[in-house]
């Protein structure tokens, strides 16, 4: 077996990638973590802190909850949206991929912005609900858990559809026949058979919501309330009102921390694959 | 008989699920689309407000664009951006790709790792740490800053796209060159840039529509001066909201949507072709 | 523009701006911190301003207030509330409150809303049951308040009637009537304030910046402003050309000063940081 061509050579086109994410990427981002540790002086003070006072505590419990809620609320929308897909026509499969892939490919800002005009006190929704007589008064649909939530869920959809449906359309369907002709009732038969084939798009999608939702900035900061500050407005607020880099530092490595455990997690249960996958 | 009697409950399941499938498909498909459309309508609005249905069509928010300095200077801004961030983006995360592909070293893993990266690290951490930094580099509020960190985000895209067209090039080919006495240069040029041209073409849309929507980042080392388009509706949503913000979205929207056409025209071209 | 970027600004040692608008507090705070450059005030004619607008680092250039702000759609005039006590009162006056979302000055909001008289607010605030008492006073309203960060949005709250009453600037609430918007304010308890005009550190036109400040004392650039925003000039000339029907809403004119306090800068330098922290995990407890 000869080697016909030499082959090689070719690693010096790493370097430009490589040389740029060192210095502009790396570079900062070590910046920003060390911080943690120097600012003001070096010790665990910031870390502390964090962990001592309940603003902080506040503040991580919130980023879980509404990343838990968010992920919860897509899943229950997903699943029933990549399991059409999966089992349709191909019209019908091509329509609902391009409804899932549209908001995919808007602006995060713009669609933020959207449900502010249609979820404010004179909003679309409000005044159908009043008209149709369903509310005496407009209610807070938005600068509130609520309003984040319906905000999130929407932008995050596609990363549980898509991953969820690249499962689903590979479960072979005479797995669900074989146990139909066996006697089982198709509520059993899903449950059975069914889920427990989806559960690695299930883990995939909701692994990719929670960690995308954990560092969200834009739409808790413009459909939230004050109670529902999450880490990254957090963040923003001690480096932007405060000028505190040691605490800003110290909630990043949180942050970083729980995305890439939870990363290695669903790799070591899925396999990385299926998150890029398209 | 157990199975008759079995039939009807689990057809009345069926059938129920079925129904609430197509009914939640039905909800959903208005919950991601509504939105988008009413921001759409809202940017002919007559009225100057947020107002809707609108009370009548009117261009003056397209008009208001492209007349006001603040609003326009800023689209201007987003597009001296965007442009070389996508061509250097396209150019590194591309040349990336092929070394990854061409070689095999020890820690290759781990290199293609931190090329992706950028992915994977929450935007505010990467915005907080550039802010930083990019003050001792003198390269807060200039244009270059936000062209070098829209660059690193966006790399990654260009490299997944064009890694994944290159896992199936045939590799033969390329060798057929080579034996046949072509450079490495030529070679590539020749052969497997029109194999992988449709994916190179696609990370450049992905990179300008990604440096285009980019905020996090921007809100951090853009001033005044030099403020991003989406810098610019950030500050307006947050305050004097008037439907100009609506056309801006509309105009975001369309070049998302041109891109995306482009991107799928590429890919049915070269599957016509024969190409990936 | 906040505190952490003019920092940043100042740092980076090539600031963007040469002449910025600021608030008192943080003219008072940025001193501490080495962020101006020092005024020559050779180049300023300060003769033309009232002595107490002149600071080392800084000449005020618009005077203005915080005031009670309602929509005229909820409540009518004369049925609106009517002091701070009154915004606090969620039974009286339903609807949604809106907040500046700064410690200052709505610690001293909220002393006043549980009965402390103007003059006695910041005596109160020094000690701890007075901070305890404020935030006590504010859990009572919290929630129902949407917090406002920039001054447009507190525009924007009150002209959608996203908000019944609560927290406004004069001339905003001007601003929105002017264009219509149902908003008016309440001057009762107004907490009056002085913005002021500094040159960041570093500045390459230090020059030319002190000419603009000079400029924008001339009484004639200040009623323009005033003709447009209602807020008020620190050039005492200006009032003679300000527009009959702007007096009202200016927070100087006498009978409107005179039902108001001012807002304590030295108070704030001491004790921003911690009271700032303090207002953030109470704005999530």
């Amino acid at each position: 077996m000869a080697r016909p061509v030499r082959r090689g050579g070719y690693g010096w086109l790493i370097a430009p990638a490589v040389g740029v994410l060192l210095v502009f990427f790396a570079y900062p981002v070590f910046w920003l973590l060390l911080r943690s540790a120097t600012d003001p002086h070096w010790g665990m003070q910031n870390f502390v802190t964090v962990f001592e006072r309940p603003v902080y505590l506040r503040v991580l419990w919130n980023t879980v909850a509404i990343s838990g809620m968010t992920t919860l609320f897509c899943l229950l929308i997903g699943y029933p949206l990549a399991y059409t897909m999966a089992n349709s026509s191909e019209r019908v499969r091509r329509l609902l991929v391009f409804v899932v892939l549209i908001p995919f490919w808007t602006s995060l800002l713009v669609r933020t912005f959207a449900w502010m005009v249609l979820l404010q006190k004179q909003g679309l929704i409000n005044e159908v609900l009043v008209g149709i007589g369903l509310l005496e008064r407009p209610v807070a649909l938005i600068y509130n858990r609520l309003g984040v939530l319906v905000g999130m869920v929407q932008i995050l959809l596609p990363f549980m559809v898509f991953p969820l449906y690249a499962v689903l359309i590979r479960i072979d369907g005479s797995f669900t026949a074989a146990a139909a002709t066996l006697g089982a009732t198709p509520v059993r038969n899903f449950v059975r058979v069914y889920l427990p084939l989806s559960l690695p798009g299930v883990l995939t999608g909701s692994t990719l919501v929670f960690i995308i939702s954990l560092g969200y900035f834009i739409t808790p900061a413009l459909l939230g309330g004050a109670g529902d500050l999450m880490i990254a407005q957090m963040i923003e607020r001690q480096i932007a009102h405060f000028g505190n880099w040691g605490l800003a530092g110290a909630l990043a490595v949180l942050l970083l921390v729980l995305t890439v455990l939870l990363l290695a997690a669903m790799h070591r249960l899925v396999g990385v694959r299926t998150v890029w996958e398209r | 008989m157990g199975t008759l009697a079995a039939v009807p409950p689990g057809a009345s399941a069926e059938r129920w699920w079925s129904r609430a499938r197509i009914l939640v498909c039905v909800l959903a498909a208005i919950y991601l689309v509504a939105p988008l459309a009413i921001v759409l309508i809202i940017s002919f609005s007559s009225a100057p407000f947020l107002t809707f249905p609108p009370p009548g069509f009117s261009l003056q928010w397209y008009e208001n664009l492209m007349r006001n300095p603040m609003w326009f200077g800023s689209l201007l801004t987003s597009v001296k951006v965007l442009v070389p961030t996508a061509i250097l983006a396209t150019g590194m995360g591309t040349a990336a790709a092929y070394g990854l592909a061409r070689t095999s070293f020890p820690g290759k893993a781990a290199v293609t790792g931190f090329l992706m990266a950028p992915l994977v690290v929450p935007v505010i951490i990467v915005a907080a740490g550039v802010f930083g930094v990019f003050r001792k580099f003198g390269l807060y509020g200039t244009l270059t800053g936000l062209i070098i960190a829209h660059t690193v985000l966006t790399i990654p895209y260009v490299l997944a796209t064009v890694s994944a067209a290159l896992a199936v090039v045939n590799r033969q080919l390329e060798d057929a060159a080579l034996t046949l006495g072509a450079t490495p240069w030529n070679c590539f040029r020749r052969v497997t840039l029109p194999l992988i041209l449709p994916a190179v073409l696609s990370g450049l849309l992905f990179a300008m529509v990604i440096s285009f929507d980019e905020l996090v980042v921007s809100l951090f080392i853009s001033t005044p001066i030099v403020r991003p388009v989406t810098v610019q509706m950030w500050s307006n949503i947050r305050g004097d909201v008037d439907p100009t913000i609506a056309a801006v979205a509309t105009v975001l929207f369309l070049f998302s949507l041109c891109a995306l056409l482009a991107e799928h025209v590429a890919r049915r071209h070269s599957r016509a072709t024969g190409h990936v | 523009m906040n505190n952490a970027k003019f920092r940043t600004m100042v740092e980076s040692g090539e600031p963007v701006w040469d002449v910025v608008d600021v608030t008192i507090e943080f003219l008072y705070n940025g001193v501490t911190s080495d962020l101006f450059e020092k005024l020559d005030l050779s180049k300023i004619n300060t003769d033309r301003l009232s002595p107490i607008y002149v600071h080392d680092y800084g000449i005020a250039d618009i005077a203005w207030s915080y005031n009670i702000g309602y929509n005229t759609e909820a409540f009518k005039e004369g049925e609106h509330p009517k002091s701070w006590a009154d915004v606090f009162d969620l039974e009286k006056f339903p609807g949604t409150r809106t907040l500046r979302d700064r410690v200052a000055p709505m610690m001293e909001i909220a002393l006043m809303a549980d009965g402390v008289g103007m003059n006695e607010v910041y005596d109160v605030l020094a000690t701890d049951d007075g901070v305890e008492r404020a935030f006590a006073k504010l859990d009572t309203i919290k929630d129902s308040t949407v917090f406002w960060e920039t001054n447009s949005q507190s525009q924007q709250l009150f002209t959608d009637g996203e908000v019944s009453c609560g927290v406004i600037l004069n001339g905003r609430a001007f601003d929105a009537a002017q264009k219509g918007g149902p908003v008016a304010i309440e001057w009762n308890q107004n907490i009056q304030s002085v913005d002021y005009l500094v040159i960041p550190r570093g500045s390459k036109n230090i020059e030319v910046a002190h000419g603009l400040i000079d400029e924008m004392t001339l009484a004639e650039n200040q009623a323009k402003l005033a003709n447009m925003i209602a807020y008020s000039p620190t050039n005492p000339d200006a009032f003679a050309m300000i527009d009959a029907e702007i007096a009202p809403w200016l927070s100087t004119s006498p009978e409107n000063a005179e039902k108001g306090m001012l807002i304590n800068a030295a108070f704030w330098e001491e004790r921003l940081a911690t009271l700032a922290e303090k207002w953030e995990a109470w704005k999530l407890s």
